[in-house]
């Protein structure tokens, strides 16, 4: 039932792999090499290759429509605060957070096991 | 701000078209492991899909855009509007601009809005991305 304070199922996603990354840049066409060739993105100062954060915004997308169903998805919107790398394993949590008269306003975030939030989103849900 | 950086804001993007097909957007979600039948199908697209118009319209790319080395670019933020279903068969043209540049904590930020129209002439999405530049 949808109300104020309405925890959603978190969404628990396998760890990411280097490969997962390269897959990701292919189907997305982001092919900026500091997410798939290691020395391009130890010489850019990453210590390595960092995951797209659009993939984990993806990965927030993802959780939304298990939540809703994503026609009903008005607004999405997020900030990438902390990168990603392979190895680490996200879990997306979400709450409804308000409402007005025909929305209902959320908010998500994807964090690792250890509670490192990655990106923080809101989002807007027809009602 | 610099004024070569206050020169950026209203830059226009080259608009591009990119066709929606149904076995990129079933590529698309096995990448982020995202497996509902009605992405599988292409019936529907997964909500961050509008990315890969973004790339694969192959318009103008930001670090072209903005004068940015890509080694220094980070995604600061993302923002979707959703006016109408995208599905595919969709003919999607994007145009867009240079909304806004300021510095913060000696880095660079770059607000772009983006316009996603079909080939209806309706409006289907508007997006923004914050980009920033590290020195």
């Amino acid at each position: 039932m949808m109300q104020t304070g309405f925890e959603f199922k978190p969404l628990v996603k396998q760890e990411i792999t280097h490969s997962q990354l390269v897959r990701y840049a292919g189907a997305s066409g982001d092919f900026n090499p500091i997410h798939t060739v290691v020395p391009f993105a130890e010489k850019a100062g990453l210590g390595g290759v960092i995951a797209h954060g659009m993939m984990i915004m993806g990965f927030i997308g993802q959780a939304i429509g298990e939540w809703v169903s994503v026609k009903d998805l008005a607004k999405f919107s997020v900030r990438f605060s902390k990168m990603t790398r392979h190895g680490e394993e996200i879990v997306v949590t979400g709450k409804v957070v308000g409402e007005t008269e025909n929305r209902w306003i959320c908010e998500a975030k994807a964090q690792n096991k250890e509670g490192e939030v990655k990106v923080k989103a809101s989002f807007e849900v027809k009602k | 701000m610099a004024a070569a950086l206050e020169e950026k804001i209203g830059l226009k993007l080259t608009p591009a078209t990119f066709k929606v097909e149904s076995g990129k957007i079933k590529e698309f979600a096995l990448a982020i492991g995202d497996l509902k039948e009605e992405y599988l199908s292409g019936e529907k697209v997964p909500p961050t899909f509008p990315t890969v118009i973004d790339f694969w319209s192959e318009g103008d790319s930001t670090s072209a855009l903005l004068g940015v080395n890509m080694e220094k670019v980070l995604h600061g933020g993302q923002e979707y509007e959703y006016l109408a279903e995208i599905k595919a068969g969709d003919e999607i043209t994007i145009t867009g601009e240079v909304e806004n540049v300021y510095s913060k904590a000696s880095m660079n930020f770059f607000v772009i809005k983006k316009e996603y129209v079909n080939q209806n002439g309706e409006t289907v999405l508007i997006a923004k991305s914050t980009i920033i530049e590290r020195h």
